[in-house]
């Protein structure tokens, strides 16, 4: 076996033992992470849906972070599941 | 005590405010106080955080906008414009996204957001304190003479300081939490440090600025507040429910000056009976104001016979202050 190939047989272990342990694992904990993302937003820029709770002029200092976020966040809003069904 | 002895007293105290309801004489007051300073060898920075101020008309010298300008020796005003402020700080905000991006144009839904959060109501006046952070941070003077914004604003400001102050800490622990979900993935996927946090980062710089300018008005070692009242009912009313709601901010409120006297020895002469009748009803809510907050009222200006504007106007005003 060249050091290629075990090389990539190793790397495949990794993923497998990876996939099996953890995947999931850090899948979920992105989701949660997600969600908190979109709790976040709601309650910093809240104002796009009508609701001020941060002073706006400072609010502003936070939208260039989240400019990305908004798209998904107002459909995510949207949706009729509740933001804390995902949370908790 | 008189007005000259608290300065003498507490040369610690170098955030000197004048607040009351509107045209009682705030902006003639910091102005005439800022130059007996000034005489005094202080180095000091008058200025107005009030739109409708009007140290431009007081100084006979055009200050909007244009940062500090040296009056006479030792003496400095500054007239802040929100409005242009709040224009500079939006176009700050519009380049970051540009920036960060690579985009040639802010999206519409953002525009929209940006346009409306700057026209709500709460915005011009965070953008006055936030401004003022800046003045006081940035500048080397002795005293700092604000000329406050009407009383309603500045308590509008110390309650939202309170609410913010809490939400922001509950936003940042949200925050902190997020940055322990990610820490894990990354740990679980055996990548190396996460990146900085620059939201919470931001939040943080928030928090600092709020506090700051809060900070400023109920510092009690180094703030004075000085309330301007006339002897009128109403005003008088006003200012006493605002002195208890200054009080319960933790405002050290330093005393109070009575504007608008009219001077007593015009009843030695032949005045008329509209005079007289003015006079005994100051006489009156003098006296009650002396039962109430007798001890706390350091000065009575008297009416002017002309408008307090150029300097040798502020000189006779600022000798009759610090008599």
């Amino acid at each position: 076996m060249s050091d290629d190939e075990k090389k990539s047989w190793l790397q495949a272990v990794r993923e497998t033992i990876y996939g099996m342990a953890a995947h999931d694992m850090s899948r979920a904990a992105l989701r949660t992470r997600a969600s908190m993302e979109h709790l976040f937003i709601l309650i910093t820029m809240g104002d796009l849906l009508g609701i001020p709770i941060l002073p706006p002029y400072y609010s502003l200092r936070l939208l260039p972070y989240v400019v990305p976020q908004i798209s998904t966040w107002k459909r995510r809003m949207l949706r009729e599941k509740d933001v804390a069904d995902a949370m908790f | 005590m008189a007005l000259k002895d608290v300065f003498l007293q507490h040369p610690e105290r170098r955030y000197i405010m004048f607040g009351g309801g509107g045209g009682v004489g705030k902006t003639t007051f910091s102005a005439a106080t800022a130059y007996w300073l000034a005489r005094q060898g202080k180095k000091v920075l008058v200025f107005s955080v009030d739109p409708q101020a009007s140290l431009t008309d007081i100084f006979k010298r055009d200050l909007f906008g244009k940062g500090p300008v040296k009056i006479m020796d030792n003496l400095w005003a500054q007239e802040i414009d929100a409005d242009r402020h709040i224009r500079t700080y939006q176009q700050e905000i519009r380049q970051k996204i540009l920036d960060m991006y690579g985009l040639p144009k802010v999206p519409e839904e953002i525009e929209n957001y940006i346009q409306a959060a700057s026209s709500e109501p709460a915005m011009e006046e965070s953008a006055i304190f936030d401004a003022v952070v800046d003045v006081v941070m940035q500048g080397d003077y002795d005293y700092y003479i604000y000329d406050l914004v009407p009383l309603g604003h500045a308590l509008y400001y110390l309650s939202m300081a309170n609410v913010y102050d809490e939400w922001i800490n509950k936003i940042t622990k949200l925050r902190e939490e997020m940055r322990e979900y990610e820490e894990m993935v990354s740990r679980l996927r055996r990548e190396k440090e996460t990146e900085q946090d620059q939201i919470l980062n931001e939040l943080l710089y928030i928090k600092n600025r709020i506090n700051t300018s809060a900070g400023i008005l109920t510092d009690k070692t180094k703030t004075a507040f000085f309330f301007v009242l006339i002897p009128e009912a109403g005003v008088i009313n006003d200012t006493q429910k605002a002195a208890r709601l200054f009080a319960q901010f933790d405002v050290p409120i330093a005393g109070y000056v009575v504007n608008r006297v009219i001077p007593r020895d015009l009843l030695n002469q032949n005045i008329p009976e509209y005079l007289r009748r003015r006079v005994a009803m100051q006489d009156q809510h003098m006296a009650e104001l002396h039962a109430a907050i007798g001890d706390q009222v350091l000065a009575m200006v008297p009416e002017m016979d002309r408008d307090v504007t150029g300097l040798p106007m502020i000189e006779k005003l600022a000798d009759i202050m610090f008599a």
